[in-house]
């Protein structure tokens, strides 16, 4: 059992694919065999100890990129347990198919964080790229469970065919908030861009600032106390973010009516 | 340069050579008789070892919209599969529908050097040959698809003369650089757009007045009349339908002793029988084609795991879109003139149908007596992708292996099917019939699938092993037009194939009355439609072979 930092040796020139850097995979191999580990670096193959200075320090199985760097790609791909830190940011992809353990950036990272996700735990302490949550083209399932708090804002189309799931950005987030969502919550505390709910079939998109325009597909259901918002709002903070509050009074628009209409956008009055 | 392949023993069926041993001469890139008094410059000592030609793929997917779109839209399928850049090999990915790079690879690496394209669009030619030029290694060539063109159905509507059809069909020949004709639901695409959600070979097209049996028998004639080589190519009616047996029985019935290449037969032997009403009707199929030698099929069998369904059959691929694993297809219109389906599938052994889909492959390839009439095909990629090819050669030559295989699937197929009863195992010899002399027979291509002299020299050599399907899938040596290509299963030279066409004669005034219609109807002028020579050969990599016409068919 061993938790093992990585500084890079140089910045990054090319982009570099670390999905092999996972606790469970690291957790029986001593330090030679860590330095062999061959990672995709643009279109070459390095071994880790190439690119990275590393140790294997005691505690449970973990991984801490140390300075981290936005070429940073796949970081926690895949994961089932343990927990991996970047201080600092990270690339595209971070925590692509997670299925279980905990993941923390403390910079901003790329596109398509948490796509495909199943289980665990993501926070973002920067900002996150577009497709946060969702699915990789082509692909029919977006995120499907656990959870992702984002304390800076978000790109567009966060929540792309989200099936389940919690993701909480309290900044702003972009354009096509939730589109093609299956099932699951949003939350943005901030603002949104343009066409929230975009082909949303069912899900919740819980927002505090009330967008440009509801887009002509949502049915507005009028004022509503909804005597679960304060149990939701609350759990929130033991998903790590207490930025959103107490509050249970929200405009209710359903829809998307053109994609089944039983998805919901709450705004909170 | 003279290369000697020395003491191999020598599978040709061309020239009634099994297991013959004997040596090979290869003269710049052509296999002569003999050394004619050199000493060769290279010499493989090949005692031990079989030799066959090169094998062909006389009905694979690799070219044309239709694979562009199937790539399209199965991301999925490429980062699955990814071919990383190594030695000569460039990257490339894909399992069901490759680049195309990596479609030339993995062909050379079984030892194929001819792929044959089935639907070529004749307004999506030039797209196909591109794409089909981009494909290392591989000879390549296409059918061009007719039957439900707007411009054929008119003539045939209107009662038009046989000539002019055989005008027009050897024009289209022409202009798409293709080497046989195929027709693809006769008359169902071009139904589909008319809202007719089936159409069986004897039912009126609604706005043409026109049967399939109409379109099957003047399309067989025009291909008889104007000397093409491959007899027409033919994709039936009623796809997938279970008792489509029947049209298919009626299909050959009706063809009236016309030559006629029925594909992917096994899509079409389906009976209704049994409490599920699904059953195999290859039995009958197999005697059918027996009792006729007009008829040739090739089998287009399905093998358990995710592939790509392509086709030019949108009526068929729309009625099967719900089937779609992943849930997602296409089915589009081509230039009011065609159309295309792509439907994405997982055939599984534990479901009833896709086992007894297996079988009925199986049982067509062994009940079919003549190796020269059957051809090993999985419809790549409809079926399953080319690379299981190996496998199913086993299924095919090893009887223990194919009935352990059957007692793995859905017992409910098993049960219905006589497979396990057939007990026929091909020989090397057999294989070798399939897979290269008559194929190369079947498309007329004189100069490939034999090695004969003057053949060019497309060779694989293989080691004997106990599991053939080892020995299939990575021959020692492969040449391609002499040059030795892969070593080992290692590629040492990326050569570039030959594009094989024909040029069947017309009588030019049809040209007028296209240039009408194009002008009229189409997106493009006449004069742009021909793929001329340059466009195929002028990057010096492919080079056309233009195979002869049998004379004496016009009449």
């Amino acid at each position: 059992m061993s938790a093992v930092t990585f500084a890079l040796k140089a910045a990054l020139r090319q982009r570099l694919d670390v999905s092999p850097l996972i606790p469970e995979a690291l957790a029986p191999l001593g330090p030679d065999q860590i330095g062999a580990i061959p990672l995709q670096y643009g279109n070459r193959t390095l071994a880790v100890d190439e690119l990275f200075d590393f140790e294997v320090g005691q505690g449970d199985p973990g991984v801490i990129f140390r300075g981290g760097s936005e070429k940073l790609d796949y970081v926690g791909r895949g994961m089932t347990q343990g927990e991996i830190r970047v201080e600092g940011p990270a690339g595209a992809y971070v925590g692509l198919q997670m299925k279980g353990g905990r993941l923390s950036v403390t910079g901003s990272v790329g596109l398509f964080c948490a796509a495909e996700m199943r289980r665990g735990a993501i926070l973002v302490e920067g900002d996150a790229g577009d497709w946060l949550g969702g699915a990789l083209p082509g692909n029919r399932k977006g995120m499907a469970g656990g959870s992702v708090v984002v304390r800076g804002c978000a790109g567009a189309r966060v929540g792309d065919h989200m099936r389940r799931g919690v993701i909480l950005i309290e900044g702003d987030a972009g354009e096509y908030l939730g589109s093609r969502m299956v099932a699951g919550t949003i939350a943005v505390k901030g603002r949104v861009g343009a066409h929230p709910g975009y082909a949303m079939k069912r899900g919740t998109l819980l927002l505090f600032s009330a967008p440009g325009s509801v887009p002509p597909t949502f049915n507005d259901c009028g004022l509503h106390t909804l005597g679960f918002l304060p149990l939701l709002l609350r759990s929130f903070v033991g998903l790590g973010s207490s930025a959103f509050g107490i509050c249970q009074r929200v405009q209710r628009y359903a829809g998307d009516l053109a994609a089944n209409g039983k998805g919901e956008i709450l705004i909170v009055q | 340069m003279l290369t000697k392949l020395a003491g191999g023993k020598v599978y040709d069926p061309a020239h009634g050579q099994d297991g013959v041993v004997r040596d090979i001469f290869i003269r710049d890139g052509r296999i002569v008789d003999g050394p004619g008094g050199d000493t060769p410059d290279k010499v493989y000592d090949l005692s031990g070892r079989i030799v066959m030609a090169g094998a062909i793929d006389m009905h694979t997917h690799i070219g044309g919209g239709k694979v562009t779109i199937a790539r399209t839209l199965l991301p999925e399928d490429h980062r699955g599969d990814p071919a990383v850049r190594e030695g000569l090999m460039r990257g490339g990915c894909g399992h069901a529908a490759p680049s195309t790079l990596t479609t030339g690879y993995r062909y050379a690496e079984m030892g194929y050097t001819a792929g044959f394209e089935p639907a070529v669009l004749p307004i999506n030619a030039r797209q196909a040959h591109m794409e089909m030029a981009d494909v290392p290694l591989l000879d390549v060539g296409g059918y061009v698809m007719l039957g439900s063109d707007d411009f054929f159905l008119r003539l045939l509507s209107s009662g038009a003369d046989q000539r002019l059809i055989n005008d027009y069909v050897a024009w289209t020949i022409r202009s798409s650089q293709c080497i046989g004709v195929k027709v693809v639901n006769p008359g169902g695409i071009s139904a589909f757009k008319f809202n007719q959600r089936k159409l069986d070979l004897d039912e009126d097209h609604t706005y043409y007045g026109v049967t399939p049996r109409q379109i099957l028998q003047s399309l067989a004639r025009a291909v008889h009349e104007l000397g093409v080589p491959h007899p027409l190519h033919v994709h039936g009616c009623n796809l997938g339908v279970p008792g489509n047996v029947d049209t298919t029985l009626n299909t050959i019935a009706g063809i009236e002793g016309l030559p006629m290449h029925l594909t992917h037969v096994q899509f079409h032997s389906y009976g209704t029988e049994g409490d599920r009403k699904f059953s195999s009707g290859a039995a009958r199929i197999a005697e059918a084609v027996n009792a006729n030698k007009n008829i040739t099929v090739d089998v287009g069998q399905i093998l358990f795991g995710a592939t790509v369904t392509a086709s030019g059959d949108s009526m068929r691929q729309h009625a099967n879109a719900g089937h779609a694993n992943p849930a997602k297809w296409v089915c589009m219109d081509i230039e009011c003139d065609a159309g295309c389906g792509v439907v994405p599938f997982k055939y599984r052994d534990q479901n009833f149908v896709n086992a007894l889909q297996w079988c009925i492959g199986l049982e067509v390839f062994l009940m079919v007596e003549d190796p020269w009439r059957v051809f090993l095909t999985t419809d790549h990629p409809n079926g399953a992708p080319f690379t299981s090819y190996p496998h199913l050669i086993k299924l095919l030559m090893d009887r223990s292996f194919r009935n352990d295989m059957l007692a793995t699937i859905n017992p409910d197929a098993a049960a219905l099917s006589n497979l396990g009863a057939l007990d026929r195992e091909y020989s090397l010899y057999e294989i070798a019939i399939m897979t290269r002399a008559g194929a190369a027979r079947l498309l007329g291509l004189s100069d490939r699938g034999h090695l004969g002299a003057g053949a060019g020299a497309d060779i694989t050599v293989y080691s004997p092993q106990d599991d053939v399907e080892k020995m299939f899938e990575a021959p020692d040596y492969v040449f391609k037009d002499g040059e030795l290509v892969v070593d080992h299963g290692t590629i040492v030279n990326v050569v570039w194939g030959n594009v094989h066409t024909i040029r069947p004669e017309y009588d030019r005034s049809i040209e007028g009355r296209l240039k009408d219609y194009f002008d009229r109807y189409l997106t493009m002028h006449v004069d742009n439609f021909p793929i001329s020579d340059w466009e195929l050969e002028g990057d010096g990599r492919s080079k056309i072979l233009i195979h002869p016409c049998r004379t004496g068919g016009r009449s």
